[in-house]
C-alpha cells in the first residue's frame, strides 16, 4: 500500500485550497475538511492514510481530532500545523500521537519533508507488519519440524528392535522402549519417568552404571558384551549390550543403554553345532567304513593266499600271505587304540624321562620301513634337554604318528628325482618349552588338505588312512597343554613341530 | 603262450592276493605299484589285460586309464578296475574329466569294488581273456 491519500483539515479555506493545489501538483490525491468534526466524518469515509491538520480551529481542534482519530486508527500519521511557541499544544499532541509538527506559515518544503517522513513511517510499519506476519509462518514450520522430528525419533526408538534404555543426570528413567519392557517384563508406563536406576537394577550394575559416569568423562562409549539377565517374571535371557554416558560440555546428562536379545541367535548356533556334529558323525563312519574295508580286503587276500600255499605246499606264498595278515591284525589293533584314545579323555601321566631317548625309539621302529622306501632319516639333538617331567606315551605315539606321516609323504611323492630324508630335530624354546621338530622333503600338502589337518577322518592317504592319526596327536599334545604347528609347501615337504611345556627335574629338586 | 596281465595297486597285499589269483589260472602275471610305474609297463610288456585299483599315489588310476583309453596303440586293451571305490564316484568322476577335457572316455570293461573273491576276479578275467 502507498501513502499517497492525503486529508487536509483547517479552518482557514485559502491555506487549504493552495495546500490542496500544490499537493496535488505533486502527485497525491486530497480531501480537504475546514473544521474539526467535518475532518472526522471526512476522515471515516475516505480513510485517508495521513492526515494534516491545525491545531487551532473553533470547535472541535486539531488535538481533539488527533485524539479520534488515533483512537479509531492508532496506525494512521497525523501532522499537526502549530503556530511559533505553541509548546503546550505540541507536548499533548506528542503525548496523542501526532507523528510530526510544520509551523505556520505553512512552507511547501517543509510540508515535503513531514509528508516524506510519515510516509517512511507507514512504508516501515507495513515492511513490519510483514516481518512480523513471515516470523509467524517461520515459527509455525519449525515448530512442526521439531515436532516432526522429535515424533520421527520417537517412533525410531519405539520401533526399534534393541531394547533401549535411558537415564537423565538424576538417574530417572526417560527413555524405556516397548522392546525393553517385552525384555525385562516391566510395563513402559509404569517405568518412564517414574523409576529411577535403582528401581530397574540390581544395586551391583546400578553401582557400576554410576561409577561409569563418574570417570568416563572421554571414553563414552563402550564396547559391546555378552550376559545373561534376569528378568522380573523370571526368565533368563543372553543379551548383548552396550552403554554410552552421555555428556554435555563436560557435564554428565544421562547414559543410555542398547540391549539385543539373542535368544534366537543362542538357539540358531546350538542347532548349527548339533548339525555340524551329525555331519561330523556321519564323515566319521564313512571314513571308518572304508578303512575297515581295506583291512578285510588285506585279510582277505592274504588268506586266499596262505590257501594257496598250503595247498601248493610253497613256502613263499605261506609267508606273503601270512604277512599281509599280520600287517593287517595290527591295524585293527592300532585303529582301535586311536579310537579309544580319541573317545576317550586321558590325563597325561608324568614321569621323568628324556626325550633324545624317545626320538631314537621312534626311529629305532620306523628305520627299515623307511630304508627299504630309500628314505633317509637323520637325528639332531639339544643334549640340554636331558631328563623332563612328562608323558613319554604321550611323545612316543605323537613322535611315531609325525614319523610315519613324514614315510608317507617321501613315499606318495611324485617326484622320484628327489634324495628323499626326513630330519627329526629336538630343541628348546627360551627356556619355556622343549620340543621336536620332524621336517620331510616329501610331497608337501595343498592348501585344502592343509585346512583339514585335524578334522577327524579327514585323510589325503585314500583308503590307506583312517583319518585318525593327526587328530589323536592333536589331542594327546592338547591334552599335555602343548601345540601342534605345521609349515609345509606343496611338491617340496612339510615340517610339523611338537612344543610342550618345559618341567626339568631340577625343578621339582629345589623344592 | 600264457596271456600277459598287468596288476597296477600300490597295496602289497592286493598285488600278492591279485598275482596269485592270476598263477592259479595260468595267466603270467606282471605287477607295478604305481600310475606312472604302470604307463611304463604298459608301453614295455603290452599285456593283454590290465587289473587297475583307482586311488593310488604318483597318477591315480583315473589318469592311468584315460590315458591308455585315449591311446590308439592301448586303447583296445581290455581294463578291470578292481578298487575300494564305488562305481558311482568313479564315473562320476570319470563324466566331469569327459566335460573338463571335452573328449569322452569309453567305460570300463568290467568294474570290481573290493573285497571280491578270488573265484569272482578270475571269472572276470576269463571273460574278457577266454
Amino acid at each position: 500500500m502507498s501513502a499517497d491519500k492525503i486529508l487536509i483539515v483547517d479552518d482557514e479555506q485559502i491555506i487549504v485550497k493552495l495546500l490542496a493545489m500544490s499537493l496535488r501538483s505533486d502527485g497525491y490525491e486530497v480531501v480537504t475538511a475546514n473544521s474539526g468534526e467535518e475532518g472526522l466524518d471526512v476522515f471515516k469515509t475516505e480513510s485517508p492514510d495521513i492526515v494534516v491538520t491545525d491545531i487551532k480551529m473553533p470547535g472541535m481542534d486539531g488535538l481533539e481530532l488527533l485524539k479520534k482519530i488515533k483512537e479509531i486508527d492508532s496506525e494512521k500519521e497525523v501532522i499537526i500545523v502549530t503556530g511559533h511557541g505553541d509548546i503546550d499544544s505540541t507536548i499533548t499532541a506528542l503525548q496523542y500521537g501526532a507523528s510530526d509538527f510544520i509551523n505556520k506559515p505553512v512552507r511547501d518544503e517543509a510540508l515535503a519533508i513531514a509528508l516524506e517522513r510519515a510516509k517512511a513511517k507507514i512504508a516501515i510499519r507495513e515492511k513490519l507488519a510483514e516481518y512480523t506476519e513471515n516470523l509467524e509462518i517461520k515459527i509455525a514450520e519449525a515448530t512442526e519440524e521439531i515436532r516432526r522430528k522429535s515424533n520421527f525419533q520417537r517412533l525410531l526408538i519405539k520401533s526399534s528392535n534393541d531394547a533401549i534404555v535411558a537415564f537423565d543426570h538424576d538417574w530417572k528413567v526417560v527413555v524405556y522402549n516397548p522392546e525393553a519392557a517385552s525384555m525385562f517384563g516391566e510395563d513402559v508406563k509404569d517405568v518412564r519417568n517414574k523409576m529411577t536406576i535403582g528401581d530397574l537394577y540390581t544395586p551391583k550394575i546400578a553401582k557400576i552404571f554410576k561409577n561409569q559416569a563418574k570417570e568416563d568423562q572421554h571414553q563414552n562409549t563402550f564396547p559391546w558384551k555378552e550376559n545373561i539377565i534376569n528378568t522380573k517374571d523370571g526368565r533368563k535371557i543372553p543379551v548383548r549390550y552396550t552403554s554410552n554416558v552421555l555428556h554435555k560440555k563436560g557435564e554428565f546428562v544421562g547414559t543410555v543403554s542398547f540391549f539385543q536379545d539373542l535368544t534366537e541367535i543362542k538357539r540358531l548356533e546350538k542347532e548349527l553345532v548339533q548339525s555340524e556334529r551329525l555331519a561330523a558323525v556321519g564323515q566319521t563312519i564313512s571314513g571308518l567304513a572304508h578303512y575297515v574295508k581295506n583291512i578285510l580286503i588285506g585279510l582277505k587276500g592274504g588268506s586266499y593266499v596262505v590257501d594257496v600255499g598250503i595247498q601248493k605246499n610253497n613256502t613263499d606264498k605261506l609267508k606273503t600271505g601270512w604277512g599281509a595278515i599280520k600287517k593287517n591284525i595290527k591295524r585293527v589293533g592300532d585303529l582301535t587304540q586311536d579310537l579309544l584314545t580319541y573317545s576317550k579323555q586321558r590325563e597325561p601321566e608324568f614321569e621323568e624321562c628324556q626325550p633324545n631317548e624317545i626320538v631314537n625309539e621312534v626311529i629305532e621302529l620306523v628305520k627299515d620301513v623307511a630304508g627299504s622306501n630309500g628314505i633317509g632319516i637323520s637325528k639332531e639333538f639339544d643334549n640340554s634337554i636331558g631328563q623332563v617331567i612328562a608323558d613319554p606315551q604321550t611323545i612316543h605315539r605323537s613322535l611315531l604318528n609325525l614319523v610315519n606321516n613324514a614315510i608317507d609323504a617321501c613315499i606318495e611323492d611324485e617326484d622320484i628325482s628327489k634324495k628323499h630324508e626326513i630330519k627329526v630335530k629336538t630343541y628348546l624354546d627360551k627356556n619355556d618349552y622343549f620340543c621336536f621338530e620332524i621336517k620331510d622333503n616329501g610331497c608337501g600338502m595343498d592348501k585344502d588338505t592343509q585346512k583339514q589337518l585335524f578334522n577327524p577322518m579327514f585323510s589325503s592317504k585314500g583308503g590307506k588312512g583312517t583319518g585318525l592319526g593327526l587328530l589323536v596327536t592333536g589331542k594327546l599334545i592338547e591334552e599335555h597343554k602343548g601345540v601342534v604347528e605345521t609349515e609345509t609347501s606343496h611338491g617340496i615337504g612339510s615340517t610339523f613341530r611338537i612344543k610342550l611345556p618345559l618341567e626339568k627335574l631340577n625343578a621339582v629338586d629345589e623344592d | 603262450m600264457s596271456k600277459k596281465v598287468l596288476v597296477v595297486d600300490d597295496d602289497p597285499d592286493v598285488r600278492s592276493f591279485v598275482v596269485t589269483v592270476l598263477e592259479e589260472n595260468q595267466y603270467l602275471p606282471l605287477v607295478a605299484q604305481d600310475g606312472v610305474e604302470g604307463l611304463e609297463m604298459i608301453q614295455k610288456e603290452q599285456p593283454d589285460l590290465v587289473i587297475l585299483d583307482v586311488l593310488m599315489p604318483r597318477g591315480s588310476g583315473i589318469r592311468l586309464y584315460r590315458k591308455v583309453k585315449t591311446d590308439e596303440k592301448f586303447k583296445d586293451i581290455p581294463i578291470i578296475m578292481f578298487t575300494g571305490i564305488a562305481l558311482r564316484s568313479f564315473l562320476k568322476s570319470q563324466k566331469v574329466l569327459d566335460e573338463f577335457k571335452d573328449s569322452e572316455v569309453p567305460k570300463p570293461d568290467i568294474y570290481l569294488e573290493k573285497p571280491v573273491e578270488p573265484e569272482e576276479l578270475a571269472a572276470a578275467v576269463k571273460k574278457k581273456l577266454g
